[in-house]
């Protein structure tokens, strides 16, 4: 991979509470434009709050988080949205009663009085064909699967600078789990800055440049993709230690 | 008059209610889609709604015994009076929301709807207190021409009923379906967190729906002074028991259901009170409530099953 | 006497001696005030008193929003009316010839007619009776509920609270519809009419509301009031308890309505007059709008606000409006000498529902969170941490007893929309093993704790403790049988105290029913006692912990003690077989490590345990034998180091290694 661009998202020292539960205990990591970085982690880790925190949902007590250096931790989430954060939540979170179609639209709330819908669906479309040829049907009928794709192809609508996938492996078959990382890397090759979080080590680290693992809410190992995969640090990590 | 005349007549009675109902349970299922609340208060602005349009025709010069009006001056009264009073009674939706429900919004269990019982306690004394207790004449300014359709008749007033009412379901379904805002209501109701992931602003989302859904009451406040020619505080209490229990045979939180709830309550009604007496009707529709809310809480075409607690 | 010996009495002296108090104040207040005017809205005022009592079992105790309350004031009024008016005159026959043996009927001669039956049925049975046919209905009107959430309950209860005074106002043969009923007969006591003076009744209503007060306080200490608490702060935790929420469900709905039939009849004995409007969808918000206003659950306080409310009604207002008017006099507003303040009344309802629902949903008066009647040796037992492990019920397993199956679970299956949860999971647990259940999220290990504990139904498949069936058994059955559990996230009682919480979790051990608990006969007390003794055992399992918090609401907790009394709550239930989900998430080390102790000794006391943990150091280090799960499908099973270097298990966590691009 040619070197990375400038520093897109710069997440620094972040402490959040859920409830009582001090979650994440002072995380830090960088996301370059051009890459793909992953965030590992077991049950408990913290992972799913770092994605809330970025997105605006949750607020962190301490640090700060900057967005193309601009600091985001205090913007509503629209406000995050519209300056190129786009979400692929946990569970997919498609919109059941609404066709693939309008979900698509609702991807593309923060820009909907900008032209463009054309050129963007179409893009789309061409990442996805199976949206493609269910347009019309409703989200809700769709597969694991396909529910997969359409979130991801929902957040690509407003052309994000950073897409931020959470967990995208879970509940899906294993075959499928591979397609999706298939996607994720094509997506990359087009130019799209990809922040994925996820348990499944051995695939995300097989996509992603570089990548950092999280345990009980603190980053205990972080490098190159290719090095953290062979590290026996990383069993370590998840299953205790020998 | 033959049975069937009979039955002929009372469907097309019922069917004008059930309009009626349909509005008024359109808002009300409108908001519990969002917010998944029971909303009281929203009969008594339904209520309130038609004192609101008695003053705004009297500020027209408009009275019970006044001249009645002709051609565009009609029109142009109802459009003007159509106008205002859903305007009024939209924003008043919206205070209510604002000052009462808003802070209780994140409570769980049944702390805000006992504050929505509280505004609608409050809104039927204000308007007790404002006009007294007796019923208040409402103009009669829709003409009392009728026509026969086969046995039986039908009124001015129940085909102006029948066409602005389809024109306002149309008008929302059109807003909802095809709008981007109203895709945004639809997304907000289906899953709130994914669309204030997708920077929908649900908060105002809450509000526009919140107006929207008053409205409506208010054009089905001035349907009833129109048709029964009366209004007072109590009327809140009794239409809007049948309005409720339209939208949660229908299936609450669904847009067609309401529509469909309520014109099968109108029929009810109608055809309950000519055959089996009209002080029973009461009693079969609340049968109806609570059979439905025992048995197929879903109701007829909605999709979310209250669970348990 | 100073306040320093006032508090150093015991709760139940002090208890009396206000009660005493109480009582005489009521009992001379007639007396004092020398107006019949004012004895007369006290009178009333008890009737409303009495409806709040009722409605606060149902309300404030079990949690139950109940709009239609006065349904119930409606069935005990009309009750009484018919029976001892002259509304219903069937014809004689010799069915009514015992009751007129006894004074309850008389027969009419009119020539030219047959004879009828007049009632008069004495006021002192019907009460019986009122309560009696009013719970009746309370478990009729109830029972379509029991699967309802909050809001749509308290729809439903609205709608029979309609149906009521609607078929008052239209079944004209039994209650003269609009117009009502009329010349219904006062009471009688030992020749004693009491007639339209408003003394005895105001002593009959004084004695009415001691009996409820005195019926709530009782039921609210016992456990009855416990269960009903606990369905009303997690009604899933109260049956993952041992509460069977039906039962007691139904059972706050009978006897909130019994109450409210008293009320009823009293009521309508001193109007001599029953008409359906008194009986309307307003008279049930007063009622909520009185317990609301004194808080949900608090007696005090309910009884304070209803009265407040009731002479608000019947005097306050009157004599506001006196000064308003005077005020008008003066500064010569038409307007202001024209108000009449009563007809605000319901104005004045609504902004108190709304105000306390936004800036105090406690209540005026809240109920204290107060430890139980302690004995003094309770009070001063605090054992401190490194005591020997005991519990005076539990049995160790015998060192030679041969291993027995406890657990053994066949071919388990549940899916959810299609995905299996659980896929044909077998497995059996030893009586006195600690076996640890681990995998990825999402693998189903909540799921297998919540259908072995009968929170979900499974699809196919068996369960079976010691040898018996238990697959199809309801939550509360199962911890009868000896089965126990804590919850990932912590479900407590979060507004019971510490030691209510760990009562509530002996529920299924106890006896007591509502008729124990209000009379409270020797060995209902016994059974009390024994039952705190039992929980201060177990609170000092944790050191001093949890003992110096005892009747601090749950809410107020640290994490980590929350964590410690759901464990202690479980413990309580006397378990066989504990499932302990996640326990130690959000510990730090050192209580991680204590926590790890407690289990270690739980388990020394004969308890078997099955624990979902994902800080797989400990798991490793404590188990017996370990299970892994993924996807729902059991993929391996045996001692720790067998499964942390098996290739599936690291597969299962780390993600199959990717095809070659």
């Amino acid at each position: 991979m040619s070197a990375p661009g400038p520093l897109l998202l710069d997440f620094r020292g972040v402490h959040t509470y859920y409830g009582p539960l001090h979650v994440l205990k002072g995380v830090s990591y960088e996301i370059y434009e051009g890459e793909i970085v992953s965030l590992l982690g077991g049950n408990a880790s913290g992972k799913s709050t770092t994605m809330k925190t970025v997105l605006g949902l949750v607020r962190p007590t301490e640090g700060t988080i900057r967005f193309r250096g601009e600091p985001i931790h205090a913007l509503r989430t629209s406000e995050i949205v519209k300056r190129g954060i786009a979400p692929v939540p946990e569970g997919r979170r498609v919109f059941p009663r609404m066709t693939i179609v309008e979900n698509l639209e609702m991807g593309r709330y923060t820009r909907r009085s900008e032209p463009g819908w054309d050129a963007d669906v179409d893009r789309v479309f061409g990442l996805f064909p199976v949206l493609k040829e269910r347009r019309h049907q409703l989200a809700g009928t769709m597969s694991g699967g396909e529910q997969q794709m359409l979130a991801i192809a929902r957040a690509l609508m407003t052309n994000p600078r950073l897409l931020c996938m959470d967990e995208p492996s879970m509940g899906l078959a294993p075959r499928l789990v591979e397609d999706v990382f298939d996607i994720i890397r094509a997506i990359n090759g087009q130019g799209t800055t990809i922040f994925v979080i996820e348990q499944n080590v051995n695939m995300a680290l097989s996509v992603a440049h570089r990548g950092y693992v999280l345990q009980m809410g603190e980053v205990v190992l972080s490098g190159a993709a290719a090095e953290l995969l062979e590290s026996p640090l990383i069993q370590k990590a998840y299953l205790g230690s020998a | 008059m033959h049975t069937l005349d009979v039955l002929l007549q009372q469907v097309v009675n019922g069917l004008a209610l059930g309009m009626m109902y349909a509005l008024l349970a359109l808002g009300f299922t409108m908001v519990y889609g969002i917010i998944e609340l029971i909303n009281f208060a929203h009969f008594s602005v339904f209520m309130t709604g038609t004192f609101v349009g008695l003053m705004v025709l009297n500020l027209m010069g408009v009275t019970a015994v006044s001249a009645s009006l002709q051609g565009p001056a009609l029109v142009g009264t109802l459009i003007a009076l159509f106008l205002a009073t859903m305007t009024a009674t939209g924003v008043l939706g919206v205070l209510i929301e604002r000052l009462c429900l808003r802070p209780v919004r994140h409570v769980s269990g049944t702390a805000p709807m006992i504050t929505t019982i509280g505004v609608a306690f409050i809104l039927i004394n204000v308007m007790l207190l404002t006009w007294g207790p007796q019923a208040q004449r409402f103009p009669q300014l829709l003409p009392n021409w009728r026509w026969g359709v086969g046995g039986a008749e039908i009124t001015f007033k129940q085909g102006v009923l029948f066409v602005v009412g389809l024109l306002l379901m149309l008008g929302l379904w059109h807003l909802v379906r095809r709008t981007t805002l109203g895709k945004a209501m639809r997304a907000t109701a289906q899953d709130a967190d994914a669309a204030r992931m997708m920077g929908i602003d649900v908060d105002r989302v809450v509000v526009v729906t919140f107006f929207l859904g008053s409205a409506l009451a208010g054009a089905g406040s001035l349907f009833f002074g129109l048709y029964y020619g009366f209004t007072g505080y109590y009327i809140g209490y009794t239409t809007g028991l049948r309005a409720f229990t339209s939208a949660v045979l229908g299936g609450i939180g669904s847009i067609p259901g309401a529509v469909l709830g309520g014109l099968l309550i109108g029929l009810t009604q109608s055809l309950g009170g000519q055959f089996l007496g009209v002080k029973w009707t009461d009693v079969i529709i609340f049968s109806i409530l609570i059979i439905v809310m025992v048995l197929r809480p879903n109701g007829l075409l909605g999709t979310r099953t209250p669970q348990r607690a | 006497m100073d306040l320093a010996r006032w508090r150093a009495l015991p709760l139940a002296r002090r208890r009396q001696i206000f009660a005493v108090v109480l009582l005489a104040v009521g009992a001379a207040f007639p007396f004092l005030t020398g107006n019949a005017g004012n004895v007369d809205a006290a009178a009333n005022a008890f009737t409303y008193v009495l409806l709040a009592l009722g409605l606060n079992i149902v309300v404030g105790f079990a949690g139950l929003l109940d709009l239609g309350y006065a349904a119930f004031f409606a069935i005990g009024a009309y009750g009484y009316g018919i029976a001892a008016s002259g509304q219903l005159k069937p014809e004689w026959s010799s069915v009514w010839d015992l009751f007129a043996y006894t004074g309850q009927v008389s027969r009419l001669v009119v020539p030219g007619q047959p004879d009828t039956v007049q009632f008069h049925f004495a006021f002192w049975p019907m009460l019986a009776v009122a309560a009696i046919v009013c719970a009746v209905f309370g478990v009729l009107f109830g029972a379509p509920t029991l699967r309802l959430r909050g809001d749509y309950l308290a729809i439903v209860t609205l709608g029979f609270g309609e149906i009521v005074p609607v078929v008052a106002r239209n079944w004209d043969g039994l209650t003269n519809g609009a117009q009502g009923l009329g010349g219904i007969r006062t009471p009688r006591l030992f020749g004693y009419d009491f007639g339209f003076s408003p003394y005895p009744y105001y002593f009959l209503g004084l004695g009415l509301v001691a009996v409820a007060v005195w019926l709530s306080i009782r039921l609210q200490e016992s456990r009855v009031g416990r269960a009903w608490m606990a369905i009303r702060e997690d009604e899933l935790a109260a049956g993952a308890m041992g509460v069977n929420h039906v039962h007691y469900k139904l059972l706050a709905f009978a006897m909130g309505a019994a109450v409210g039939g008293l009320g009823g009849t009293f009521y309508v004995a001193k109007l001599t007059t029953a008409t359906p409007d008194m009986f309307t969808f307003p008279v049930s918000v007063m009622v909520l709008v009185m317990v609301v206003l004194g808080g949900m659950g608090s007696i005090r306080g309910v009884v304070v606000a209803a009265l407040f409310l009731a002479f608000l009604q019947s005097v306050i207002l009157q004599e506001l409006t006196g000064w308003v008017h005077a005020l008008g006099r003066l500064v010569g507003s038409a307007f202001l000498q024209r108000i009449e303040l009563i007809t605000s009344l319901e104005l004045i309802f609504g902004v108190i529902l709304v105000l306390m629902m936004i800036f105090r949903r406690e209540g005026i008066w809240p109920a204290v969170r107060r430890v139980s009647a302690l004995s003094p040796e309770q009070q001063a037992a605090a054992p401190s941490r490194g005591a020997a492990v005991q519990l005076s019920w539990s049995q160790a397993a015998r060192a030679d007893a041969a291993p027995r199956t406890l657990l053994e679970i066949e071919s388990l299956s549940k899916q959810f929309g299609g995905v299996a949860a659980a896929d044909r999971i077998s497995l059996t647990v030893r009586a006195g093993e600690l076996v640890s259940v681990i995998g990825p999220n999402g693998s189903g290990k909540t799921t297998l704790f919540n259908l072995i504990t009968g929170l979900i139904a499974r699809d196919s498949g068996s369960i079976r403790l010691e040898g018996q069936e238990i697959g199809a058994l309801p939550a509360h059955a199962i911890v009868a049988r000896g089965v126990a559990r804590t919850f990932q996230n912590i479900r407590l009682f979060n507004n019971l105290s510490v030691l209510e919480n760990l009562l509530v979790g002996e529920h299924a051990r106890l006896q007591a029913g509502a008729l124990g608990a209000v009379l409270r006969p020797p060995r209902v007390r016994a059974e009390e006692r024994a039952a705190v003794d039992r929980a201060l055992e177990v609170l000092g399992l944790f050191g001093n912990r949890l003992l110096p918090r005892l009747d601090h609401p749950a809410y107020g907790l640290s994490y980590a003690n929350r964590r410690r009394t759901e464990i202690a709550r479980a413990i309580m239930t006397q378990p066989k077989l504990l499932l302990l989900d996640e326990p130690a998430a959000g510990m730090n080390p050192a209580e991680t490590l204590e926590l790890m102790d407690l289990v270690r000794a739980l388990r020394g006391l004969g308890i078997t345990i099955v624990l979902i943990e994902h800080k797989l150091d400990i798991v490793m280090d404590m188990s017996d034998r370990v299970i892994v799960l993924d996807h729902g499908v059991k993929i391996a099973e045996g001692a720790p180091v067998e499964v942390r270097n098996d290739e599936r298990v690291i597969e299962a966590y780390l993600g199959r290694r990717r095809r070659a691009a």
